[in-house]
């Protein structure tokens, strides 16, 4: 039976994690579900787990850094995330439609991308927006995209001695922004479906342009391939791409459960984000 | 003038202890020596047992299986049929059959030898759906032909003749799936003995039932068992028969080890491993002339009763006699199927058999009328059943059907047919309409030839106590029925008491199922009452009361003709959608209902029902999914079954006619199972029209909708 | 390391030695004997077992008690005698929102929590505070009215 952690500091926790392989557990709404056992009875999983909730200092925190980076500590729940007006919008949508008030207490950022479930929700928006997640060991820091981080379902790059210490996500600026997440009903629901779009234009040329669809697929899905048709293109030029791109997008995908239901929802949804800029509406958020 | 009047607003007498967190739950009891029990179960659906394989327990712990059913016992929980074992012995033929009970003190041991228990198999082909059933899959689980019940029921015309002169017949097939109830409270109970006697806490609705289910284990009399229902956080028919599986392991257990023994189910267990609403399979046969007027209805109905009969025969008879809907058609031949599946038994859901067909005829009946172009109202209110109108049992509606004044006031109150005009067929909004009932109390003669209610007041001093086997599960009866007897009595309701039921301690009153509770025992109490008023002057003293049936509605059980029911409760309900064109989300934006249930003893309680049913329906045509795969259940938690939460629905308008039915007390009808019963059909219509598709199948969530947007 | 987890509920000290990981809500139900919090569904689903950790709603259910460590929890046992919580239990009671029970004092936690940041909310924001709060008998409507009436009979309490 695996012992289990309250470290006092972060090297004791860098050191549990180094010599005993702990889990790290910061908000619990995951592990304490995975290793569940039943009434009366403490969660068990095989490996110990190490509870760092209270490393707010070392761990916690949202800022936003000089060259306009923000930074999320890795505890950082989602209801902080949700509230904090320096977040990026997409993320905000995330965390704000994460569980319910109670979970959003407890669930932490650094929790939903250790969990590496193709579900989860802050995954998705952060791949949009190229986000990187830092780690730390004795050894030092390392620093890798997300979507390089998260190799597949529940699979990640983190090594047996490192700690998810933050995500850093790079400024941008966008011309119309779409996020989407389709639950099994309105509120307090598991994501069936999410995702995140955005655009930037200028003077009538696509300049950025990107996707990222949530729960369909293994992991996050971004298919730079299909973004580069659109990019750098002029906006005119796009209504005669639409098709092409939604098929490189229905490729990239790869939904297990509801394949038709998910396809064909993908498809209507960047349908409507394209037609926005194709119809030049007002910027800003496409809904 | 009564000092309790049957119209007062009151306040609910279990409310402040409930919301303070004092009620007690069975799982909250905590007796000395106790301990605790869990269930070792079959992770296969049909198999023979070949080897059942213990870690060492250690002292203290125990297996109790069938080999500790003593001799003059039997391993049979009585249900309404007697096939359920307590414990699967030789072979299983479900997964999450009881195999036997591990009981000990510490719930971490327990676990231990639980994971580490290993059951030997030769697997059998599980059939899992009404289809695997009917074809035989992996051979008849039961008789030759995998059916477990069946009736019929026969009006007007033979159909051979009604076909040959119909101009066409309109064939659908309509279905439903599992729901599983998800009372907040999962299942427990706790056994101990006193004074040479064995007394049961349990979360139930029934604690007569459970008496005579498991006593006959042991070879003992149900009298030598004692029930005492704790504080139950719902129930919705959940807790009507399954409680026996509970407690009968955990009766034998008790004669085994002697010591108090816990048993609380986990939700994933309360969700894999219990009773779900009945999967059905409808076939309508609908002989129509040239201006799409019907002329008679073939129904077959086949229903999903899983491994054991146990009340299905009944729950399928509900289902024919609903099958239907509020109409009198000019002839039907309704037929009522139930197969045996190597699923979870299937038993009592809120509705008992009846949603389903009402569910059916109610869709059925809206593609007929959109075939014809008729608004789904106008063509279903030509059918409305009226007083005197014959049923489907050749037997006779007894009251006044007010259905056409609830129709014309809930138009009004929902500006249905201005909206059903206006958003037509495909524009994205749609309403939909649905009218439906609910036979009130036992079918038949039961009350009287089988339940015999019986119900008791004391009088001490100048406080009455109400000693009645009925049970409050949270539909509010432990504040009604003090309210039928002091309004009764002429006394303040605070002098009247109702305890949560103790077998050893009150009269048995029949089940707390059916809506007959009000109906029948509120019946049976208001006589007391009566009686006790007339003598009030004598003393302390009690009086006690059998049922009487009204006499001159004559019920053959044999054939199923005659007046099935002496009371309906009748409903209808308008909803109002958007849908998300890209998504397929549905946005409920409007819920309207009318309900008759006589006369309402008191409308908060009522108001409370109505939207709680409500949303129980809604839930059940829009999201509540429970796959079953191979005979495994996929839904195991309530992330992946989902149940309405507050911002699923919006506030809901409702209202009543007042239709004081004879027989009732203050005139009062049953009400717990109509207003489930009507909701899901008026949500399917009205998102039927918003997209221009057909749906035969519920629940619809957005992947559902796409598949009938692509059949389209 | 904290081999000792110490923190307050209901405003008593309570030190826990035993496995960080045990959870929060079989320490308050069990050790503590306070049965109010109940257990719907142990996967912090439901909100049946919702308490209040450092001013917010949490549930207990999945909380592992490690991650307590100098927390002050609030428990249906310790509003309930408070101006607040009487007012919160009253309009419960008289708005009809209590059936089966099940789920109330949950419910009433994320009553008071919402309450106290938000003494006049609309109907709206008392049905998304209470989202994560599964009821399967009300269908919601009066417990939002109770909330309404809560807020409305405790006026100046809730500034």
């Amino acid at each position: 039976m695996a012992v289990n952690y309250v470290p006092s500091t972060l090297d004791e926790a860098l050191l549990l994690r180094k010599d005993r392989k702990a889990i790290p557990l910061a908000g619990g709404t995951d592990i304490m579900v995975q290793g569940k056992r039943g009434l009366g009875l403490a969660p068990q999983l095989d490996r110990p787990v190490m509870i760092i909730s209270h490393l707010k200092d070392e761990l916690g925190g949202i800022r936003k850094d000089e060259d306009g980076s923000v930074v999320i500590g890795a505890i950082a729940t989602a209801a902080e995330i949700a509230s904090s007006d320096i977040v990026p919008w997409h993320v905000r949508m995330a965390a704000s439609g994460m569980g319910a008030i109670a979970l959003r207490n407890s669930a932490t950022i650094g929790g939903n991308i250790g969990n590496a479930s193709p579900k989860g929700d802050l995954p998705q928006p952060l791949i949009l927006l190229d986000a990187e997640v830092v780690l730390i060991s004795f050894d030092g820091e390392r620093r890798m995209l997300l979507d390089d981080f998260i190799k597949g379902s529940k699979t990640t790059d983190l090594h047996d001695d490192e700690i998810i210490a933050s995500i850093v996500i790079p400024p941008h600026e966008f011309t119309y922004s779409y996020y989407r997440k389709i639950g099994m009903r309105k509120a307090n629901a598991i994501s069936k479906l999410s995702l995140s779009a955005a655009a930037t234009i200028k003077d009538g040329l696509v300049v950025d342009f990107r996707a990222s669809s949530g729960a369909a697929g293994p992991k996050v899905i971004r298919s730079r391939e299909a973004e580069s048709m659109i990019i750098r293109r002029p906006v005119e030029d796009i209504e005669g791409i639409v098709p092409d791109f939604l098929e490189a997008w229905d490729h990239a995908i790869s939904p297990h459960a509801m394949p038709r239901y998910r396809r064909n929802t993908t498809s209507r949804m960047l349908t409507r984000f394209l037609e926005a800029i194709v119809n030049g509406e007002p910027e800003g958020i496409v809904r | 003038m009564p000092l309790t009047g049957i119209d007062d607003k009151v306040v609910r007498v279990d409310a402040e202890a409930k919301a303070r967190g004092e009620a007690r739950y069975v799982s909250d009891y905590v007796l000395p020596d106790m301990l605790y029990a869990c269930m070792v179960r079959s992770s296969v659906p049909r198999a023979r047992i070949t080897g059942i394989h213990l870690p060492e327990l250690p002292e203290g712990y125990y297996f109790i299986s069938a080999k500790d059913i003593p001799e003059n016992g039997r391993n049979e929980l009585w249900m309404i049929a007697k096939d359920w074992r307590c414990f699967a012995d030789g072979d299983v033929r479900y997964v999450g059959e009881t195999i036997g009970l591990l009981v000990g003190k510490d719930r971490n041991i327990l676990r231990y030898l639980q994971d580490n228990t290993r059951i030997d198999y030769e697997e059998g082909v599980p059939a899992v759906t009404i289809d695997d059933a009917i074809a035989l899959k992996g051979g008849p689980i039961v008789g030759e032909d995998n059916v477990m019940c069946s009736l019929f029921c026969e009006k007007g015309r033979p159909m051979k003749d009604v076909f040959n002169e119909a101009d066409s017949v309109f064939e659908e097939t309509i279905e439903t799936g599992f729901q599983e109830h998800v009372h907040l409270e999962t299942n427990g109970a706790l056994i101990t003995e006193e004074d040479g006697r064995y007394v049961i806490y349990a979360s139930a609705q029934c604690p007569f039932y459970i008496r005579k289910s498991v006593a006959g284990l042991l070879g003992i009399s149900p009298e030598d068992i004692i029930i005492r229902q704790t504080t139950t956080g719902g129930a919705f028919g959940g807790k009507e028969h399954f409680p026996d599986v509970l407690c009968g392991p955990l009766l034998v257990a008790e004669s085994v080890i002697h010591k108090p023994i816990k048993l609380i189910f986990d939700r994933s267990e309360d969700m894999l491993y219990s009773v779900k609403r009945h999967p059905s399979k409808t076939i309508f046969r609908t002989a129509l002339d040239k201006e799409g007027n019907i002329l008679g209805i073939e129904g077959t109905i086949y229903y999903n009763c899983g491994a054991y009969l146990s009340a299905s025969y009944v729950v399928l008879q509900r289902g024919v006699f609903h099958a239907n809907g509020v109409y009198d058609f000019p002839a039907t031949y309704l037929k009522g199927v139930g197969v045996a599946t190597n699923t979870f038994p299937s038993d009592a859901f809120r509705g008992f058999g009846a949603p389903q067909t009402l569910f059916a005829i109610e869709t059925h009946l809206d593609h007929i009328a959109r075939r014809f172009g008729f608004d789904p109202a106008e063509y279903k209110s030509r059918y409305f059943i009226k007083k005197g109108g014959e049923t489907v049992t050749n037997g006779h509606i007894i009251e006044e059907v007010k259905l056409p004044e609830m129709l014309s006031r809930l138009a009004e109150a929902s500006d249905y047919y201005r909206k059903a005009e206006e958003y037509g067929i495909g524009s994205g909004r749609g309403i939909g309409i649905s009218f439906y009932n609910h036979g009130g109390a036992f079918t038949g003669n039961g009350e009287q030839a089988i339940i015999k209610a019986h119900a008791r007041l004391v009088k001490e001093g100048k406080r009455v106590r109400i000693e009645v086997g009925s049970t409050e599960m949270g539909q509010g009866f432990q504040t009604a029925l003090r309210k039928i007897a002091a309004n009764t009595l002429g006394i303040e309701m605070e002098d009247v008491d109702y305890p949560n039921p103790d077998t050893s301690l009150v009269p048995d009153s029949g089940p707390t199922a059916a809506s007959r509770s009000t109906m029948i025992v509120g019946k049976i109490v208001e006589e007391c009452a009566k009686e006790m008023k007339e003598r009030w002057d004598e003393g302390d003293f009690s009086v006690e009361k059998e049922y009487v049936h009204p006499e001159g509605h004559p019920w053959d059980q044999d054939t199923f003709r005659g007046d099935a029911y002496l009371g309906y409760g009748w409903g209808a309900a308008v909803v109002e959608v958007e849908v998300d064109r890209i998504t397929n989300e549905v946005n409920t934006v409007g819920i309207w209902s009318c309900h008759d249930i006589g006369h309402a003893i008191d409308e908060l309680i009522v108001h409370g029902q109505v939207n709680g049913g409500i949303i129980q329906s809604l839930g059940y045509a829009a999201m509540e999914k429970m796959e079953n795969r191979n005979g495994h259940f996929r839904q195991e938690s309530m992330s992946d079954y989902v149940i309405p939460t507050s911002m699923d629905f919006p506030k809901q308008e409702w209202s009543l006619v007042d239709n004081p039915y004879q027989w009732g007390p203050q005139g009062a009808k049953g009400m717990g199972e109509l207003v489930f019963n009507g909701a899901d059909a008026a949500y399917v219509d009205a998102v039927e029209r918003a997209l221009g598709i057909t749906v035969t199948k519920i629940p619809i969530p957005p992947e559902d909708i796409e598949e009938a947007l692509e059949n389209a | 390391m904290h081999r000792q987890i110490e923190f307050r509920v209901n405003g008593n000290k309570v030190v826990y030695s035993g496995d960080p990981l045990t959870r929060l809500v079989d320490v308050l139900r069990d050790d503590l004997r306070l049965t109010g919090v109940k257990e719907g569904c142990g996967e912090g689903e439901c909100g049946a077992c919702s308490i209040i950790k450092d001013g917010r709603l949490v549930t207990s259910c999945i909380i592992p008690v490690g991650a307590c460590l100098g927390s002050d929890i609030l428990t249906i046992e310790g509003i309930r005698d408070t101006e607040k919580g009487r007012c919160i239990v009253e309009a419960f009671r008289d708005g009809g929102a209590v059936q089966c029970g099940f789920c109330i004092p949950g419910m009433v936690m994320a009553a008071y929590v919402l309450l106290s940041s938000n003494p006049a909310p609309t109907d709206e924001e008392i049905r998304v505070a209470i989202s994560g709060n599964i009821c399967r008998c009300t269908g919601y409507d009066l417990i939002v009215e109770s909330i309404r009436l809560a807020a409305e009979r405790g006026g100046a309490l809730w500034q």
